[in-house]
């Protein structure tokens, strides 16, 4: 049996992705052309040798939940190992309800309260990195804390990873306070929202926290509990992407342009899992123009693209140009059109308009399946 | 079994010698093709499209890879709870020495065990080695239209061609009068492809027949045709039309790629209702770099362009440094070319590393080069 079950979180209600957060929840977003921002939690556990995981639906699960399937896909024994969905009754009239810990609590009795493992893993879905799991919890073991933190040190926390949380540590690791970074100041510690600790301490957590003020977030309980247990923090290095607002999904993408960035990432060493869409080879035609882009399967290039991230499936007709964008899968662009630093949603059509253009510190955002 | 009834089994042995060094290692089946894809992935993905949910691979020649490639029926979709892909290799009987496949018909023969268990109304009989994309249930209809004891699908071919065709001379219904391999004057253009389709308890009867017969080929076209038309069996000739491809020389190979090249192949991969299938790799999308120039092209994930690709087919990981040039070429799963080199008309296998520098393949070569080996970079 693995050290530890995996569950992979909810974001917050102070977390909101304008546009694209109404059609599905963070960790269904695509990311990088083929990826979802979930499958970077997901292969994280996979890769770490977890293979039970709880994911919390959230609201709007559908794309979630079609994505994950059976879990097959992320190399989990699909006997041994299983993904699990966690639901939740959605409090829509009054938000503050809709907690992480209302989560848990509500599948306590049928799934947390039943793991086996001693140790479980949380792991945020609206961020992407890597990291062994396997390490952590080795570490986490030896050091003898109660709880682990992950964070990882940032010089620009005055301008991004603006309503993440941040730890403030002393000499030792340890974790005083858990805190809001409302972007007073550059140097940060970024809690990225991944825990660990014993499954028993997770559960009595849960029902501390419920007893104490049904509106608590795990992460505003452990905060509570810094100064009565061993609360650690733990180091990330390498890539490390938060998405919080539009502007942040933006830039986590572009700043895989960087090949190098990219592939230290993603590699055989540590393969990022996502489900097929069995989508053919890219076609380029006589007129394509491309330079610095990501660019996935299943298009059909005739146009410019510079500097820009290319979901599957996308029609690239003649004349457009695309530059400092995130197009996103199934995506036509008919002859002539430009579009400058724009997330351009999911399935949607640029048939009429004549240009798009924002600038890269406020991207623009075309809604899902729109027509323009 | 729930869906049609007929089960299909692919004839996947061959070893494809013309392919030269492709074939060392892999048979003809395994073979890369169109970026992302194995040859063996058309017939399967047929299959899976087509309603056919059991699946046997009959395999031979240098099997281990293929078998290991095909045992994976979930790429697929062959993998519900009635379903599967099974690989059928030469195996040693209790009443028989192990033994290998003498001929196509003696394949199935030696499996009738196997299709047994599953007890279908119908066999197809596919090649493992063909491009092309056919929906068989259509076929399927055809065949109890007619109510054939087989059904060929054949392929109109350019007259002149003809002769080196197995070629069926039909009937104003379609039904097969006689069968001709390789006329030196054809009377038809209809050549066999290769697939058939047969009402099973007949098949058995005659392929039970056939493993004892002293002066047989035991293959369906030398063999089990001929004597089902001796008897005057109902055989009928199913018209397919469209992509067909069977790739026997680097040339033809090289060709089919290219195909793909054209915005109006008309085996277009980019089709959603007909999706041809695969296996799964987990690397990035692939990367263009600032100074690249990609035209032409066909290009799939993990791809690493800095130099300039035309007119050319990339697979999985194929890596292009630098000022690099590739050309009317094909550039087959890991290849690497390095910064400077330049590929002009060339089929680079597998893996293979074209050094700094270093050229390969000319633009008025006759054939298309084939590179098997790495070739040393010119300091």
């Amino acid at each position: 049996m693995a050290k530890a079950f995996g569950i992979i979180n909810t974001t917050g209600n102070h977390i909101w992705v304008e546009g694209m957060q109404d059609y599905r929840p963070i960790g269904a977003f695509s990311f990088l052309g083929r990826y979802r921002v979930i499958d970077f939690a997901m292969s994280n556990f996979s890769n770490s040798d977890i293979d039970r995981i709880h994911v919390l639906a959230g609201s709007k699960p559908r794309s979630l939940t079609e994505h994950l399937g059976s879990g097959r896909q992320y190399n989990i024994n699909s006997k041994r190992g299983n993904v699990q969905i966690l639901f939740a009754d959605n409090h829509s009239r009054n938000s503050i309800y809709n907690t992480d810990i209302a989560t848990f609590d509500e599948n306590m009795d049928d799934s947390i309260g039943k793991m086996k493992e001693p140790y479980v893993v949380i792991a945020p879905s609206n961020m992407v990195f890597k990291q062994s799991f396997k390490k952590l919890v080795d570490t986490h073991a030896a050091s003898g804390a109660d709880i682990t933190l992950l964070y990882h040190s940032v010089e620009n926390a005055n301008e991004a990873y603006l309503n993440c949380d941040y730890v403030t540590l002393n000499r030792q690791k340890g974790v005083l306070e858990i805190q809001k970074n409302r972007g007073n100041e550059a140097q940060r510690d970024i809690f990225m929202g991944t825990y660990v600790m014993k499954t028993e301490l997770f559960i009595e957590l849960i029902g501390k926290a419920k007893t104490l003020s049904s509106m608590y977030t795990l992460a505003q309980i452990v905060n509570l509990s810094c100064d009565e247990l061993d609360v650690r923090g733990y180091a990330h290095e390498g890539y490390f992407a938060a998405i919080t607002d539009l502007k942040s999904y933006y830039d986590a993408n572009m700043a895989l342009l960087d090949i190098e960035k990219a592939e230290d990432l993603i590699n055989d060493d540590w393969p990022i899992y996502t489900r097929t869409n069995d989508s053919c080879p890219t076609q380029y035609f006589a007129d394509a123009e491309v330079k610095h882009s990501v660019i996935s399967n299943g298009c059909l290039i005739e146009g410019t693209i510079e500097n820009s991230i290319i979901g599957r499936g996308c029609i690239i007709k003649k004349g457009v140009v695309i530059k400092d964008s995130v197009i996103l899968p199934d995506t036509v662009i008919e002859e002539g059109i430009r579009v400058e630093c724009q997330v351009v949603d999911k399935h949607s059509k640029l048939l009429h308009c004549k240009e798009l253009v924002a600038a890269a510190d406020a991207p623009g955002y075309v809604r899902r399946g729109d027509t323009l | 079994m729930k869906q049609n009834n007929m089960l299909a089994m692919i004839l996947a042995g061959g070893r494809g010698s013309r392919l030269h060094d492709l074939t060392n290692k892999v048979a003809k089946p395994a073979v890369s093709y169109g970026g992302k894809y194995r040859i063996v992935d058309f017939p399967l993905s047929n299959c899976a499209n087509s309603g056919i949910d059991v699946v046997g691979v009959l395999t031979q020649y240098e099997s281990v890879l293929l078998n290991s490639y095909v045992a994976a029926g979930g790429r697929w979709g062959l993998d519900a709870k009635d379903s599967g892909v099974f690989v059928l290799p030469p195996r040693e009987k209790a009443d028989a020495d192990l033994d290998v496949y003498r001929g196509t018909a003696d394949a199935i023969s030696q499996n009738i065990d196997f299709i047994d268990t599953y007890n279908p109304e119908y066999v197809l009989i596919l090649s493992g080695d063909h491009i092309y994309k056919m929906d068989y249930d259509k076929m399927l209809d055809a065949h109890k239209a007619n109510s054939a004891d087989a059904t060929i699908a054949v392929l109109q071919v350019p007259m002149k061609e003809a002769s080196r065709f197995g070629i069926m001379n039909t009937n104003d219904t379609g039904r097969i009068i006689e069968f001709e391999e390789k006329p030196p004057v054809p009377k038809s253009n209809l050549a066999s492809m290769g697939i058939y389709i047969f009402t099973w308890k007949l098949l058995r009867e005659m392929l039970l027949a056939d493993m004892v017969k002293e002066d047989s080929n035991h293959d369906f076209g030398k063999d089990i045709i001929p004597t089902m038309l001796n008897d005057g069996r109902n055989l009928y000739a199913y018209k397919f039309e469209g992509y067909w491809k069977d790739v026997g020389t680097i040339d033809s190979l090289w060709e089919a790629n290219m195909d793909l090249l054209d915005a109006d192949c008309e085996l277009d991969l980019n089709d959603s209702s007909w999706k041809i299938y695969t296996e799964d790799v987990t690397t990035l999308p692939h990367y263009v770099s600032a100074d690249a120039v990609v035209k032409n092209a066909y290009i799939t994930q993990g791809c690493t362009i800095k130099g300039e690709v035309t007119g050319s087919v990339l697979f999985t990981n194929a890596k292009v440094g630098k000022d690099a040039k590739v050309i009317d070429s094909v550039l087959m799963p890991g290849v690497v070319v390095e910064d400077g080199a330049v590929v002009t008309r060339a089929l680079v296998a597998d893996g293979v590393k074209i050094g700094k520098g270093a050229v390969v393949g000319s633009a008025d070569s006759e054939n298309i080069l084939l590179v098997a080996n790495d070739v040393e970079g010119v300091e």
